[in-house]
């Protein structure tokens, strides 16, 4: 600002400090002494001109850091468009490349949160981390990555209009069948499976993180719960993953996990899509133990080595109450819809004892995806409207819902961070 | 479907954005500093012209004798600013490896947050001067971010609790210009688990149950009775082995190359010029070199061109990894560590001092910078026209001050080892 002003002001010796010279005040080098004539014009005048604020600008601009151009040429990639919905952690803008407005992106910038003491927040970091390392046609695309000048980060995420799983099997206009449901399944196990390659745990497996393509695809989303696999030995917490969701070595408390809590979650996703209807759903952590043992029945040492080991088992166990799990005509009367050898497949992920359950790679080498019938291509799968504001309505919701259950300063968080976590 | 390391690693952003041949990095450290040195002596200049600008109003009260100060004498005598070498400024960032490396075994970091910590660093520094950002604040912003992205959890509050003098602004002051300058990739794949896969897989292979390669010609049992055989020192005698022994030797090795991962792969450019299995492979030829011919030989016969190739970048990464001072081997005498140790820490000095005099003026206090920046933004935000005078003065005194502290920075070294901080790990 008020460049123009001090160039009226024409004195030599103003001039000279003022411009950057590449190697100014040599050795020895004495400054001419400014006259105070042009400085007290300077300092009667209202405007408040420092000798900072006389510096062209375009010194600054020169010298800006690499990175920070680097940062600023990333910027300049997108046009962000308008705000297409708001939650309390995050802001969805619609927006597009530059260069070719047809390609469209979704603009999510994560607040500034006052109540996390310690910076950036860990979902934001792990949601970068993880998004910046995986590329798969089945995981949602981070396109880019930029901070704002108030230091907001925005994430530049592929733009997905057409809404979620769970949104899908809640509209009763949308009719699927057995080949669609074989399609989801496979895209979403592709998409586990690559996780798991790339050793990262999701953790936040559900219908409404699995969000839905342009072209019908499936992406699985929303990585701020993600973590890569711990070293043997060492603890994670067992407070991850939705609960509907959250596996039963969670649930019991167990601090060291694999893979096979994701492959759960999976499960009950394929699940939900056969029955249109939450599979196990409950109120609270104890009943969520309740409702999967009421179909899978109460895991034993003798089904289920050591389980009586893990710290919250004995919280509900009740030896007068064993539970016995649901017969085979039972799944074959809720899951018809899958086959006997789908079935099979949703079995062996929803499998009590995790070192019994499928892994990921057995997932994808199950029969039920070589047999008939065949996945419906993904074009040809059912879907609801959508648009743009779908989009940002599930960015914003998801980053708040996980937000509320598992961090930021709520009393689930406290517990995360130092109480539990103890032993 | 599998995907082989080679898969997983090319896909990472360590390859793709922050592996460089000699050359390229050389050119990179080249181009910061080039660009760094000019602005500290454009924003030196202006500093100075500034000061020459304030002096009249200054000596006002004081002379009396020139009312308009046209004559007052300017108090200093300007020297040329004399700025790092990219030698010189590289000698300095891995010396703050260093003491970050001291400041995780110091918090009990998990080795990886230490590790990850370091290269966070060593990245940042490709891009930025160490004249422009001062390397021992950043460095402490650094680790606690490693350790945020490494999910180890020390809060902020504990963190800032274990430095003589710090506050939680100050940690938290750079942390966007370094997450900027990381390009917002923050996975770091380091050689450690594959160091340990290899140790495992050697172990079974002295127990005669590593199942061979498909292309292998030898069967398990005959692994097991050359790896007895194996000679302790290249082209040494034979020996004979019981498993206990073998297993002794394998356990020395790893130990030994673990430390090497640990201090000199850290603390060198390995990560930018190797990959992490080229990297743990190094340091094991480092620790016991017939074995880990040995076990590469399980691989690949060890005249196959394959092979061949491989092994030249391996030893070009030993040779780099046992340059480094804190490099000890059995061949290294305490006389000999110690001299290279002296001469380091003189050097260190020298440039130590040499940096406070041609650090950046306007890169000196990042938490005024950063409050500043964001007040900018609001202000933009809100279509202001600008600073009020009373801000604008405020900050300026404000940065004026933090010069006069500028001298301070280097004062207090790392705490003592007082105040014990505990960062077992909480895992997340």
């Amino acid at each position: 600002m008020n460049t123009n002003k001090i160039q009226h002001v024409s004195s030599p010796a103003l001039r000279l400090p003022l411009s950057p010279r590449p190697n100014p005040s040599g050795a020895g080098a004495k400054l001419e002494v400014p006259e105070a004539k042009p400085l007290t014009i300077l300092r009667a005048s209202k405007s408040s001109v420092t000798i900072e604020d006389t510096i062209p600008q375009d010194v600054f601009e020169q010298a800006v850091d690499q990175s920070e151009a680097l940062n600023d040429q990333v910027r300049e990639q997108f046009v962000v468009g308008g705000r297409l919905g708001e939650g309390t952690y995050a802001i969805v803008y619609a927006g597009y490349y530059r260069q070719n407005p047809e390609h469209r992106v979704a603009i999510k910038k994560i607040k500034l949160n006052a109540e996390f003491k310690d910076g950036i927040a860990m979902d934001a970091i792990r949601e970068i981390k993880f998004l910046q390392e995986l590329e798969h046609p089945n995981i949602i695309k981070l396109h880019a990555v930029f901070s704002t000048k108030d230091q907001n980060l925005s994430l530049v995420l592929e733009h997905l209009p057409y809404g979620d799983l769970e949104a899908l099997w809640k509209n009763k206009d949308v009719a699927y069948g057995a080949a669609d449901i074989k399609a989801w399944a496979i895209m979403l196990a592709n998409a586990v499976w690559f996780c798991h390659a790339n050793h990262v745990l999701h953790r936040d497996i559900k219908g409404n993180n699995i969000l839905i393509g342009p072209d019908g695809g499936i992406k699985l989303a929303d990585f701020g719960l993600a973590r890569g696999f711990a070293d043997p030995g060492r603890p994670m917490t067992n407070q991850v993953i939705t609960r509907f969701y959250r596996p039963p070595e969670l649930l019991y408390g167990a601090r060291y996990y694999s893979g096979a809590v994701d492959i759960w979650s999976m499960g009950i996703v394929i699940s939900e899509l056969c029955i249109r209807n939450f599979l196990v759903p409950s109120n609270t952590d104890i009943e969520q133990i309740t409702a999967i043992e009421d179909i899978f029945g109460t895991p034993t040492d003798a089904d289920w080595p050591f389980v009586s080991t893990l710290p919250l088992y004995k919280m509900t166990f009740d030896p007068a109450n064993i539970k016995r799990p649901r017969p085979h005509s039972w799944w074959l009367q809720t899951m018809g819809i899958l086959g006997s050898d789908g079935i099979d497949l949703l079995r062996g992920m929803l499998t009590m004892n995790p070192l019994l359950r499928l892994d990921s790679q057995r997932v994808l080498y199950h029969p039920y995806f070589a047999n008939a019938p065949r996945p419906t291509m993904k074009e040809m799968l059912p879907r609801a409207g959508g648009g743009l504001k779908q989009t940002a309505e599930d960015h914003v919701r998801m980053e708040s819902e996980r937000v509320e259950r598992f961090e930021r300063g709520d009393k689930v968080a406290r517990k995360l961070d130092f109480g539990a976590m103890r032993n | 479907m599998r995907l082989t390391e080679d898969d997983l690693y090319r896909t990472s952003t360590q390859y793709k954005h922050w592996s460089f041949t000699p050359a390229q990095l050389a050119d990179q450290r080249k181009t910061t500093n080039i660009s760094a040195s000019e602005r500290v002596k454009q924003n030196v200049a202006r500093k100075r012209a500034a000061k020459a600008f304030d002096t009249p109003t200054a000596s006002d009260n004081g002379s009396g004798v020139d009312t308009n100060g046209a004559n007052t004498p300017l108090r200093t005598v300007d020297r040329e600013v004399n700025c790092l070498t990219v030698a010189e400024e590289k000698k300095l960032v891995d010396t703050f490896c260093e003491r970050a490396l001291e400041l995780g075994t110091f918090l009990n970091f998990p080795t990886e947050v230490t590790a990850t910590g370091i290269q966070f660093l060593r990245r940042f520094y490709l891009f930025n001067s160490p004249m422009t950002y001062e390397p021992q604040t950043i460095s402490r912003t650094a680790m606690f971010f490693a350790n945020k992205v490494e999910g180890a959890h020390l809060t902020l509050e504990k963190y800032v609790a274990s430095f003589p003098k710090a506050t939680a602004e100050q940690v938290l002051a750079p942390e966007y210009l370094i997450v900027q300058g990381l390009r917002f990739q923050f996975q770091v794949r380091h050689p450690f688990h594959g160091l340990k896969g290899g140790h495992l897989e050697m172990m079974e292979m002295s127990r005669g149950n590593a199942e061979p390669l498909p292309a292998s010609e030898k069967t398990k049992e005959e692994i097991q009775e050359e790896l007895f055989q194996l000679p302790r020192k290249p082209n040494g005698p034979a020996q004979d082995m019981t498993v206990k022994q073998l297993q002794g030797r394998m356990g020395n090795a790893y130990a030994l190359a673990s430390k090497i991962l640990k201090g000199p792969a850290q603390l060198t450019d390995a990560y930018f010029l190797y990959t992490p299995s080229q990297i743990w492979l190094a340091a094991h030829l480092l620790a016991d070199e017939p074995l880990t011919l040995f076990y590469l030989s399980t691989k690949q016969a060890l005249d196959s061109p394959l092979l061949q190739k491989l092994l030249a970048v391996i030893r070009e990464c030993a040779a780099l990894l046992s340059s480094h001072h804190s490099y000890t081997s059995d061949q290294t005498s305490p006389a000999e560590k110690a001299a290279r140790d002296k001469a380091e820490k003189e050097e260190v000095q020298k440039l130590i001092k040499k940096l406070k005099q041609c650090r950046d003026p306007d890169k000196i206090d990042l938490v005024k910078l950063n409050q500043a920046q964001k007040r900018d933004a609001v202000k933009s935000e809100d279509g202001g026209s600008g600073l009020e005078e009373s801000k604008a003065k405020r900050r300026k005194l404000g940065r004026e001050k933090y010069e006069k502290e500028a001298d301070e920075f280097f004062g207090p070294e790392l705490g003592k080892k007082n105040v014990a901080v505990d960062v077992e790990t909480k895992g997340v």
